[in-house]
């Protein structure tokens, strides 16, 4: 069945395509497994394949389903320390990168800030553009996570940069459109299906923010820019 | 023992991983890249007797490498295994003339049939 699932919603085939890719690897790593032969530090390492990459195949479900909760649920947007919630995410997503041999971190700020957001779907964002990170940038490289103040301190962005190959002129342009009103998947790869990053538009839109796209000669930097909290300056 | 070189295009790490280790066991030579444009140059330097390859890849995908590897006598012979989420919307018809032997799917195909489809494609 192709088709929205929702009005703006990513299609059925979109999320059967997105998350065949995992559930293939898994499939062969268990195959892999049901021979004897395999050295058990082989054998610890496949299943740990396994693991984090069923992990990572359970966040897209679980941000498709609560994409889809989008439409007919409110959202408590509160004052959020986007630090903490990144150390929580870097820490979170550490095993999975290490696997990978790749660097993930935060770059702290001297000052903190506050965000006015939904620290559910916030993490989902964050967590959504690590993944696209990981999986775009080069071994031995890594990905940060960058927080900084625009607008004369109204907007936060908080920014997730990868050192790989540049995204061509072609589809970056593609992509800053799609981004700007993401009414369908949104490709970052060619692999990809766009579901990740549409459904990240769509959970930033829910909190009044919008997220982007930088293109540099080494990489990219996908953000969310979301209104910044009043409260730390009426202290 | 095989001792032939087998190229693995696959941006996926862990699947191509995967690929490598069956291979490997299998006796194969491996040589792997997660990239068309860098697989021009590898087969360039070590001209595989096959090439596995994944269609979807990151940057340009397994058709800029299939016209680039058809513009040369040499490269043009390689036999190639497509192995692909994708195997369901391709036709091994259409994809001949560019070297393609065999298309696996990925969602179906178990770790022997990598080899399997390789002793085949080096008769």
């Amino acid at each position: 069945m192709d088709g929205p699932l929702n009005d703006g919603l990513p299609s059925l085939v979109a999320a059967a395509h997105e998350l065949k890719s995992p559930l293939a690897l898994i499939r062969q790593l268990s195959l892999m497994l049901e021979d004897n032969d395999l050295a058990a530090s082989e054998r610890k390492h496949m299943l740990h394949q396994i693991s984090l990459t069923s992990e990572r195949a359970l966040r897209l479900t679980s941000d498709l389903t609560q994409s889809v909760r989008l439409s007919d649920a409110l959202f408590t947007l509160e004052p959020i320390n986007p630090q903490q919630l990144c150390e929580d995410i870097v820490r979170e997503l550490m095993p999975l990168f290490a696997a990978h041999n790749r660097d993930f971190r935060l770059l702290t700020r001297k000052h903190p800030l506050l965000l006015v957001a939904n620290r559910d779907l916030l993490r989902r964002i964050i967590m959504n553009f690590s993944d696209n990170a990981l999986h775009y940038a080069e071994s031995n490289t890594a990905v940060e996570i960058q927080i900084g103040l625009l607008n004369g301190g109204k907007v936060v962005r908080l920014s997730v940069r990868d050192y790989g190959p540049a995204l061509s002129c072609d589809v970056f342009e593609s992509l800053r459109g799609r981004l700007i009103k993401a009414s369908t998947p949104i490709h970052a790869r060619p692999q990809s299906s766009g579901l990740g990053l549409h459904i990240a538009s769509q959970f930033a839109d829910a909190m009044n923010g919008k997220i982007g796209v930088t293109r540099h000669r080494d990489g990219s930097t996908f953000y969310v820019d979301l209104q910044a909290s009043q409260q730390l300056s009426l202290l | 023992m095989n001792s032939a070189s087998i190229l693995i295009v696959e941006d996926d790490k862990w699947l191509a991983e995967q690929y490598s280790r069956v291979l490997l066991m299998a006796g194969y030579k491996i040589k792997v890249t997660s990239h068309a444009l860098e697989a021009i140059r590898v087969i360039d330097d070590i001209h595989p007797d096959a090439i596995i390859l994944d269609v979807l890849l990151t940057g340009s995908t397994a058709f800029t490498l299939l016209h680039e590897l058809q513009s040369y006598g040499d490269t043009g012979v390689i036999p190639i295994i497509l192995c692909t989420n994708l195997a369901t919307e391709l036709s091994l018809e259409d994809l001949a003339p560019y070297g393609v032997k065999r298309i696996l799917d990925k969602a179906k195909m178990n770790p022997g049939d990598l080899e399997v489809a390789l002793r085949s494609v080096l008769l």
